[in-house]
């Protein structure tokens, strides 16, 4: 198996007059060729700044990263013709212009052929089922058909990697599934190699063969989501309450709790909570100090490790709670 | 082989490019109002002013400034603002992953707003004159030569701003605004900047005069207004050709110089969510 993308510390900051921020710290990664590969981490874990530098955008501060064997810091003239990206932000391309026109002005950024155009749109717009609406100027397509208009984009040089950055967010199920599919389709039917940065969890643990867990610009782990869930998930214990807890240290602080994680339900009043404990003793000191806190449970039940689970046995919180430190 | 591959990308680039501002700028009927309207009416404001005080054989002035206006607003320095636009939506990083180079984007820009900008610049000619019949007395091959090495020079101004925009973000911006006014007024688009009928003194006249489009107004105005034949403006010629050249080289090594410190610092793409 080929390896397409290493990294080998590879470290970035940066500096402002008011701040120095460390968006890397030290990543190391061998992808191969047909995998897709996720990067799973909350927004601000560096997943951006990673693909930036693995797609010659942006000097690593130090550290060492190829793409196919090529330097990203001194080799992009023949790295850019063998990689491509696309990101669920992104506007789609240029709106008083086709879906068509827009690929086909794309592709010529890479000096493709008439025909080789030709050949590659109908192709990928019969697997991404664009071709209805191939013709139709991007302003006169839906968000589902703008993204996968731009997914069909960073394949339209037949890319040898592709960085994928959130390429579902804010996506309907079905069209979510249908990109998923493509996905996989591309990197094992034509040998690419997809790496994908989300912090979408269900997709990852859906599409990649590994995954590497980024907090803080490192590295946590890296393996298959089932050895990350075998080796790292505890089932959770998961509980509804009302009113909500002050603070999670109410949970945190307690003996035997790994980790934990929340949402609200603003409406209702409810906060579900998702514990990652060490035994059953650990679920009843959970009861006691939520009775005590005069705290109600409605209702509470054992969950399966998933890859959330993962993140929160390792970092001892969810990403809603990272992202909100982060922030702050 | 390889050079005819560059060779090839470049071209593939630089049209494709160029259909993209064309198809664009026909794609919403309000730009194309707004494109054919502004450099009229405000050449027609001037060869009215002009008439209305008098001076009505200098009306053909503020015709020529309406032509020149079209493709220096519409076509040269839209071009770095474009840049920018490109940059904030997120497909200038498209550009950057790619192995089309940036110069064969711009060119194709350029062109591009070259031929948006011909209906508007036909409009201002005809409705002009037509209102205000100015006597000429061109070579049109001078003219035609004057016009594409003014075009030239203001296109390798646009490369050089547009490079700064690989480095800078707002702040470019406001640049490029706040310098396209004075160029405006500096260059003479109406009016004689620099030499006899100049209403400036002569420092800011010497300042006027390192703007291409300054020279080449100049230029233009002699070639079809006065005698016409290329004695009369060859000097201004090689000053557009040479200020062609010069900027052409900064435009080029900015362009790598500021991709490179851009990848550096971290200001090649915006964030987008």
């Amino acid at each position: 198996m080929t390896t397409t993308v290493q990294a080998r510390g590879v470290a970035r900051s940066f500096h402002s007059k008011t701040s120095d921020v460390t968006a890397l710290d030290g990543v190391d990664l061998d992808v191969d060729e047909c995998e897709v590969f996720g990067v799973l981490g909350p927004n601000g874990a560096g997943k951006t700044t990673l693909i930036r530098i693995l797609s010659t955008l942006l000097l690593p501060t130090s550290g060492h990263a190829t793409i196919l064997g090529f330097d990203v810091a001194k080799e992009v003239d023949k790295i850019r013709p063998i990689i491509n990206m696309a990101s669920g932000a992104e506007r789609a391309g240029y709106e008083f212009i086709s879906a068509r026109g827009n690929l086909w002005f794309f592709s010529q950024l890479y000096g493709a052929s008439k025909e080789d155009f030709e050949a590659r749109v109908k192709s990928l717009s019969s697997r991404l089922e664009l071709e209805k609406y191939i013709d139709k100027k991007v302003y006169e397509l839906s968000t589902g058909y703008r993204q996968r208009m731009t997914i069909a984009r960073a394949f339209i040089n037949d890319p040898r990697v592709v960085f994928m950055d959130e390429p579902t967010i804010a996506l309907d199920v079905m069209t979510a599934r249908k990109i998923r599919e493509f996905l996989v389709g591309e990197a094992k039917e034509s040998k690419r190699t997809i790496f994908l940065a989300t912090h979408n969890m269900a997709e990852t643990e859906a599409i990649c063969d590994r995954v590497a867990i980024i907090d803080r610009g490192r590295i946590l782990v890296c393996e298959t989501p089932e050895n990350l869930k075998r080796i790292y998930g505890r089932p959770a214990h998961v509980v509804e309450i009302r009113p909500s807890p002050p603070s999670m240290s109410i949970f945190t602080s307690l003996p035997g709790i790994k980790g934990a994680t929340s949402t609200l339900d603003e409406e209702r009043g409810v906060a579900t909570v998702k514990l990652v404990v060490e035994d059953e003793d650990a679920i009843n000191r959970v009861n006691m100090a939520l009775s005590n806190a005069g705290i109600r449970v409605l209702s509470s039940w054992r969950q399966e490790p998933t890859l959330e689970e993962v993140f929160v046995s390792l970092v001892g919180r969810g990403f809603a709670e990272r992202e909100h430190e982060i922030a702050s | 082989m390889k050079l005819r591959l560059n060779l090839t990308l470049w071209y593939r680039t630089m049209y494709s490019r160029a259909w993209v501002r064309v198809r664009s700028t026909y794609g919403e009927p309000l730009w194309v109002a707004v494109n054919l309207a502004v450099p009229l009416l405000s050449s027609l404001a001037m060869a009215l002013l002009y008439s209305s005080t008098g001076l009505s054989k200098f009306a053909g002035f503020a015709i020529l400034g309406g032509v020149m206006l079209a493709f220096w607003g519409n076509v040269l320095w839209s071009m770095a603002s474009q840049f920018n636009w490109d940059k904030e939506v997120g497909i200038f990083e498209i550009y950057l992953i790619s192995p089309a180079p940036i110069s064969a984007v711009l060119v194709g820009m350029s062109l591009g707003g070259i031929l948006a900008t011909v209906p508007s610049a036909a409009l201002v000619t005809i409705i002009g004159w037509f209102f205000f019949p100015t006597p000429i007395n061109p070579s049109w091959t001078v003219v035609l030569l004057t016009f594409v090495l003014t075009l030239a020079s203001l296109y390798a101004l646009g490369m050089l701003l547009s490079s700064l925009y690989l480095a800078y973000g707002r702040e470019a911006e406001s640049l490029n605004n706040a310098i396209g006014e004075a160029i405006n007024l500096l260059s003479g688009l109406y009016f004689p900047a620099i030499g006899a009928g100049s209403p400036f003194p002569f420092a800011v006249q010497i300042v006027a005069s390192l703007i291409p489009l300054t020279i080449g107004m100049d230029a233009l105005r002699k070639a079809v207004f006065q005698t016409g034949n290329v004695s009369s403006v060859w000097f201004d010629l090689a000053l557009l050709a040479v200020m062609a050249m010069v900027l052409l080289f900064l435009g080029d090594k900015a362009l790598k110089a500021l991709e490179e410190r851009g990848r550096r610092q971290g200001t090649l793409v915006v964030r987008l969510k």
